[in-house]
């Protein structure tokens, strides 16, 4: 729908898998910094849209 | 934009997860401090809305984790 | 087509005197041509004013869940899954319904038609798979198989999958469709790309909810659009939001639209809502082999779970 794929990401990690989890925060911070900021699907506040259009 | 920061919102389960995030914690690893936790019963209770309404309020990334 | 409407009426009348059933939900004709509107027949009087040719194309199903009398009603193909998917979902029992199956050859898209006249149409007839339609001073008889809806013209399930009569004899189904070709024109393009496509598509929403409301799955007590505390959805025109709408709602309808097009057929600004819903009825199938409503005996992807689901998305 336009979302890059990435953006959301799922993970299957037991209680026990604390480096697993570690791993998996890297990972995932690291494909969205790839990404780069989020810019579809950000509901601006209205003054911002306003000051846009004028 | 170099020092651009990406937020990553992410949902962990309370008890698979959030146990791991606790315990990473408990043995002093390092990760990066990009990610917002918030913790949910199970991952049964993630629902499209919580991904969506999190990107509507402008995260960068969006991680569900059971 | 046309010649159903003796055998519906006998059918219907037979029922309601012999006290089988309460009421039957049938089709009447509509004030303007092309817009056949829902009957509530109580009496045999009322049996009268069905109709049935290629106007029917709401989806009758819809007007089911949660009712307490006994229910006669007319079902095509796509309301016949619809039904199921209802009985799945507890909202209404089998036993409270006669189901008065008539195979469907496809309905017509009255916005194909109306697009092709700058006046007004006043009356529109058919006849052996030819629509005539009548305007002020214009006459113009068209290929009935042109200006189908296009659900119709990829649906691989025009009969009935479940019935206790049957109105005419069952029709051939088609065969060697390909159902997902939009879908995968819309797969292959990048997110910018998908991003656009959307927002072109989505310009028009006014956000009236007719598809919401025409649809036979949706009948939460409270959609989530209504919801205030937390409010998910702002109720403004705003295109995040319009887009949270159509993208949620198809989410809701995953593994159990039946693509009976009742959406498409509902919006006033002519949106191809079927864009959301139909990718994900692809996704069920191709992932899950699912096709909504055609076994009262299995339980839908999303309710169930088995060792061989894919999940390659998972970590």
């Amino acid at each position: 729908m336009g979302i890059e794929p990435g953006r959301i990401q799922f993970s299957w990690i037991s209680s026990a898998e604390s480096t697993k989890f570690v791993q998996v925060v890297n990972e995932v911070t690291k494909t969205i910094k790839a990404l780069g900021p989020n810019k579809n699907f950000v509901k601006r506040p209205v003054a911002e849209t306003v000051s846009k259009v004028a | 934009m170099s020092d651009w920061e990406p937020k990553i919102i992410s949902f962990l389960c309370s008890w698979c997860s959030y146990g791991a995030a606790d315990l990473a914690g408990v043995s002093r690893m390092e990760y990066p401090p990009n990610i917002r936790v918030i913790r949910i019963p199970c991952t049964g209770r993630m629902s499209p809305k919580f991904a969506l309404a999190a990107l509507r309020e402008g995260v960068d990334g969006v991680w569900v984790s059971g | 087509m046309l010649e159903y409407i003796d055998k519906i009426k006998e059918i219907s009348t037979r029922l309601l005197t012999e006290k089988k059933v309460d009421i039957i939900i049938g089709f009447r004709k509509g004030t303007l041509p092309m817009s056949n509107e829902p009957c509530f027949a109580k009496n045999a009087e009322d049996i009268k004013s069905f109709v049935w040719d290629s106007n029917c194309g709401i989806n009758l199903a819809n007007y089911l869940p949660n009712r307490k009398e006994k229910i006669g009603i007319i079902a095509k193909g796509c309301d016949s899954r619809n039904i199921v998917t209802h009985i799945i979902e507890n909202k209404i029992k089998r036993d409270q319904l006669v189901i008065i199956g008539v195979p469907c050859k496809g309905m017509i898209d009255r916005k194909k038609i109306s697009d092709m006249f700058e006046k007004e149409i006043t009356e529109v007839t058919e006849k052996q798979g030819k629509i005539t339609v009548k305007g002020n001073g214009v006459e113009k008889t068209i290929e009935k198989s042109k200006v189908l809806q296009e659900n119709c013209a990829i649906c691989i399930h025009r009969n009935p999958v479940i019935y206790d009569e049957l109105a005419a004899e069952k029709v051939e189904e088609q065969k060697n469709v390909d159902r997902y070709e939009d879908v995968r024109k819309v797969e292959a393009m990048t997110p910018e790309d998908k991003w656009k496509y959307f927002d072109n598509l989505l310009e028009n929403c006014i956000r009236c909810y007719a598809c919401r409301n025409a649809c036979p799955l949706c009948y939460c007590p409270t959609c989530f659009v209504d919801e205030a505390k937390p409010q998910w959805v702002g109720k403004s025109q705003d295109p995040t939001d319009t887009r949270t709408f159509h993208f949620l709602r198809a989410f809701h309808c995953a593994g159990r639209c039946t693509d009976c097009g009742a959406c498409v057929r509902a919006c006033p600004m002519g949106i191809n809502v079927r864009a959301f819903t139909k990718k994900l009825e692809k996704d069920c199938f191709e992932l899950f082999n699912w096709e909504a409503g055609l076994s009262m005996d299995e339980r839908p992807p999303l309710d169930t779970f088995k060792p061989t689901d894919p999940d390659e998305f998972i970590k």
